[in-house]
């Protein structure tokens, strides 16, 4: 049958496309691994050229399919499932690469879209004699990546999940009548739009974050391959000089797109924060952790030698848990624990046995390597910085297992837990209650110690304890950094908690350190500072973080109204025009006003003891019937501390009422004697009276029922009210009781003779209320210290990077 | 290389540790008899909404209320003390952080699943084989 309206060709090439780019890195790798076994140096040659070439491409081929699919999200080909699902006729321009990336096999792409172009500068910039073992590893993992997409069926498995796939070619949609018309296309509306793009991802930061990310992904392939290539070519301690570079672009692109996650949350969404350890965001901090470690020990080596192993080790081991990473955030296993996880697309088996195969593949060739690598000479003294810096990249280590272990938990859970494979555990285990005082009370002293080796590190030597000299340098900061904390910990009240007062000095010190190293050891010489900015910034962050989180203060709780057992109320409530005392501000809610999709709330700010100056901040509502309305906030940025805040709720339909005007229903059940609190008011019901109304035989032919309840209302005033609930043959009946003002209906729903409980619904009349807000504001202190301190981090390890490449370029012979 | 042997040593009985805080710092899913057991105590409980049940979400006190099935059947008043989450009525599921209070479950944190979009898609391709029908 040929279909109406279907555009089939860009289909059909991104298909194309996909197996070419699955094909191609398969050879390429076969080809690479040939040059690594011929004996001759001709055919070695020719060997890893047709390797490039294929390689080259592997790379036009993904770049074909990204062209393709890109080519029909900008045309609205709804017959096709993944346009389908991730935009829509609406969506505007600069949201399509975001819509082009929501999902997995968007995702998938972006990530092996890094790898090839990885892959491509190591073939034109990279070592030669280090482009065949390291980019025969590059293609082995693109060819599992590219079989991602593939969306083929194989002995009944399902292999990857094509982005190409037409809504009629769907499993769950063959066979269905409307699959059978050929103008399925004309005929039913559901395919003239998308179902579009979540609104929580129409945001800027979602158009910079995930390309980030993924270049930061895709950045730990490079050591891991140099790392495996060293193993198999025997060159056990060669790769990491030219790997080195590449580790510390790692640890600045990943720090970086995670760091813009931390940026989207804080902007975008409304959890109010920039770090919720929700498990998505751990599993990448985790790879980005090792990286880190890992970095530093290839440093150690450049410079002292050692450390070989535990270099090894981590460098396999930060992708093998971006891999991990994949796993979890893809495979549906988080979907009780976190919030934004992937969908499961039926590629969970394919995802593990990927993982299994490279974590059983790394680790299996260092073990048969293992008696062959060199040993490490000497033992380093105590008060040598490659100690220090060996120390804190096991920190990291430790750090990164910790917070592993807790994600897992869901994973434990499948292999240990009752419905497991092993079964050793009676019942499912649950994230702990207070997740972020759980992942505190670990992460603090990891971090009070890695800021602390970062503050004196870079003032020891490499290979010798520190002269004289050394500890009188470190004087000074250690005094400066003293003083300020005594000063911090006093301005923001931080002195109460031991552990947080320690992370304050170290932070501090570790500021003040780098800050003296760079300007008066470095003499501010620009190219040798990329470790002490990066530090610097590491430092900040620190405290940026230690501060923001540690004081932020919720200014829209209040107490009022509730019971002693009761959470804190954290929201304020907003009638139009009325002001409300919210210190330091008075707030007063001025209106809203409609712009596209969004409903925005300006509310007015002014300080309390200087009402002229106000200002106004407005939170907004994304409207979206498909997927949810979501709220975004608004945040007013000072040097000192930010005021954000968030729209948690606000009518945006009229409640449903009654001919009088009376909504808002609620019910209770009670006996004689209780109090209930019902619809801000406390009800006592007092005492039943009964009636009976007789036939002419004498027979009962009616009972009523009256309540008698004592309604004390918020405003102070004391109120009777009588409902009755009456019985007249097999009719029941009700004549409720209104008391007005102020404005409340009540009415005995129901009597449950058997336990003595009567049901007591209650009404309030809404019709004269105005319109209301509900309105949450955090003030974060300091928190600009935190992104100050991001983009040192970043500025550092990018010198850092320019440096080594540098070195890299001056040692090589002409 | 000795030093070396000991810090291994160390880097185990932090890992251990670790693995032993974290076992005990992780909390059980349970339903709301045995969170009836315990008053008072935090636990997680994952349930459904009873939809034959009135919600009511009174913002001038800032509390939602609603009735919960747990995985056993049990239903509670659930009392939340934050505004009514988006779109809570179409919630598959509902994961609740919180304690048993009297005859009420006092929620501090609650997660919702919705239906995914894929799901939503999959009622989408049957409304239009009745359209096409």
């Amino acid at each position: 049958m040929d279909y109406v309206g279907e555009l089939l060709w860009p289909g059909e090439w991104g298909r194309f496309a996909t197996s070419l780019a699955f094909a191609s890195a398969l050879v390429a790798f076969v080809f690479y691994l040939r040059s690594l076994h011929v004996k001759n140096a001709e055919g070695v040659a020719r060997s890893r050229k047709i390797g490039n070439a294929l390689f080259v491409a592997h790379s036009a081929s993904i770049g074909l399919l990204i062209a393709c699919l890109f080519y029909l999200i900008v045309n609205h080909r709804f017959e096709y499932d993944y346009v389908w699902k991730h935009s829509s006729l609406d969506l505007p321009m600069r949201f399509i690469l975001s819509s082009f990336w929501e999902g997995q096999e968007g995702s998938f792409l972006l990530w092996s879209f890094w790898h090839a172009i990885l892959g491509l500068m190591l073939i034109r910039f990279g070592p030669r004699e280090w482009q065949a073992p390291v980019l025969a590893v590059i293609s082995v993992v693109q060819a599992f990546l590219s079989s991602m997409v593939l969306g083929v069926y194989a002995a009944g498995a399902k292999i990857g999940s094509s982005p190409f796939t037409l809504i009629r070619e769907l499993p769950e949609n063959i066979g269905l009548p409307w699959t059978q018309m050929a103008d399925y296309l004309e005929r039913i509306p559901a395919f003239m739009d998308g179902n579009g793009l979540n609104p929580l991802l129409q945001n800027y930061w979602m158009t910079i974050h995930p390309p980030i990310l993924f270049l930061g992904f895709a950045s730990t392939l490079i050591p891991f391959a140099f790392a495996l290539g060293g193993l198999y070519t025997r060159k056990y301690t060669e790769w990491m000089k030219p790997a080195l570079p590449w580790a510390f672009f790692s640890v600045g692109i990943l720090g970086t797109g995670i760091l813009m996650g931390g940026a989207w949350a804080y902007e975008a969404l409304s959890f109010g924060g920039f770090w919720a350890w929700d498990p998505v965001e751990n599993s990448s901090l985790v790879p980005w952790l090792v990286m880190v470690g890992a970095a530093h020990l290839m440093l150690i080596h450049r410079n002292k030698g050692g450390t070989l192993h535990w270099a090894l080790i981590l460098s396999i081991l930060s992708f093998l848990l971006v891999l991990y990473s994949t796993f979890l955030t893809r495979s549906g296993i988080l979907g009780d624990t976190s919030v934004h996880a992937f969908v499961d697309l039926g590629l969970s088996g394919q995802l593990l046995i990927y993982l299994l195969f490279f974590t059983f593949g790394a680790f299996g060739l260092y073990a048969l390597r293992f008696r062959a690598l060199p040993k490490s000479p000497t033992e380093d003294p105590l008060g040598s910085r490659e100690f220090w810096m060996f120390i804190g990249s096991l920190t990291l280590l430790a750090s990164a297992f910790q917070i592993s272990l807790t994600t897992s938990i869901p994973v434990i859970n499948a292999v240990f837990g009752p419905e497991g494979a092993l079964s050793w555990m009676k019942t499912k285990l649950a994230p702990p209650i207070e997740v972020a005082e759980h992942y505190n009370s670990f992460q603090i002293p990891f971090a009070i110690l890695i800021a602390a080796f970062m503050s004196f590190g870079q003032f020891l030597r490499y290979g010798a304890n520190p002269r004289r000299g050394t500890l009188k340098m470190l004087m000074r900061p250690l005094l400066i950094a003293l003083v300020l904390s005594i000063g911090l910990s006093w301005a923001f009240d931080l002195h109460r908690d031991f552990l947080l007062l320690l992370l304050l000095l170290s932070a501090t010190f570790s500021i003040v350190a780098n800050a003296d190293y760079a300007l008066s050891v470095l003499k501010g010489k620009i190219n040798k500072a990329g470790a002490s900015t990066a530090h610097l910034g590491f430092g900040l962050l620190l405290l940026g973080a230690l501060i923001s989180t540690g004081r932020q203060k919720t200014i829209s709780a209040n107490d009022s109204f509730i019971a002693k057992d009761f959470p804190q109320n954290e929201n304020v409530l907003l009638e139009l025009g009325d002001t409300v005392q919210m210190p330091p501000y008075t707030v007063r809610w001025l209106g809203e006003r409609k712009e596209g999709n969004y409903r925005y709330y300006d509310v007015e700010y002014a300080e309390i003891a200087r009402p002229e100056k106000s200002f106004v901040l407005s939170p907004s509502i994304l409207m979206n019937d498909r997927m949810g309305n979501s709220p975004e906030p608004d945040t007013r940025h000072k040097a000192g501390s930010d005021l954000y805040t968030h729209v948690t709720y606000a009518p945006l339909e009229p409640e449903p009422t009654d001919a009088d005007g009376y909504g808002k229903e609620a019910s209770v059940e009670m006996h004689k004697g209780d109090t209930a609190i019902l619809d801000q008011s406390f009800v006592i019901l007092d005492s039943l009276n009964s009636n009976f109304g007789y036939a002419e035989d004498g027979s009962v032919s009616k009972i009523e029922v009256e309540a008698v309840l004592s309604v004390i209302h918020l405003n102070g005033n004391d109120y009777k009210a009588r409902p009755v609930y009456e019985i007249n043959g097999s009719e029941r009946g009700y004549r409720d009781a209104v008391v007005d003002p102020p404005g409340l209906k009540f009415r005995l729903d129901e009597i449950k003779p058997e336990s003595d409980v009567l049901v007591i619904k209650s009404w309030r009349k809404t019709v004269d209320e105005k319109p209301f807000i509900v309105l949450k504001a955090i003030v974060f202190p300091m928190i600009n210290l935190l992104w100050l301190g991001s983009v040192l981090m970043a500025i550092g390890t990018a010198i850092a990077v320019v440096e080594r490449i540098r070195m890299l370029r001056a040692r090589k012979p002409a | 290389m000795k030093r070396t042997h000991i810090i291994a040593l160390i880097l185990i009985a932090l890992s251990i540790g670790a693995v032993m805080a974290t076992l005990a710092d992780a909390s059980t899913y349970v339903g709301f008899e045995q969170a009836d057991s315990s008053p008072g105590s935090i636990v997680t409980v994952i349930g459904t909404l009873d939809r034959s049940q009135p919600m009511n979400y009174d913002a001038e006190a800032g509390q939602f209320t609603f009735f919960a099935l747990d995985k056993e059947g049990a239903r509670r008043k659930v009392v939340f003390m934050q505004p009514k989450p988006t779109d809570f009525e179409r919630s598959e599921e509902i994961t609740m952080k919180g304690k048993s209070l009297g005859s009420d479950f006092v929620a501090t944190e609650i997660l919702m699943k919705c239906p995914s979009k894929y799901e939503d898609q999959a009622k989408v391709g049957s409304e239009t084989a009745q359209a096409g029908f």
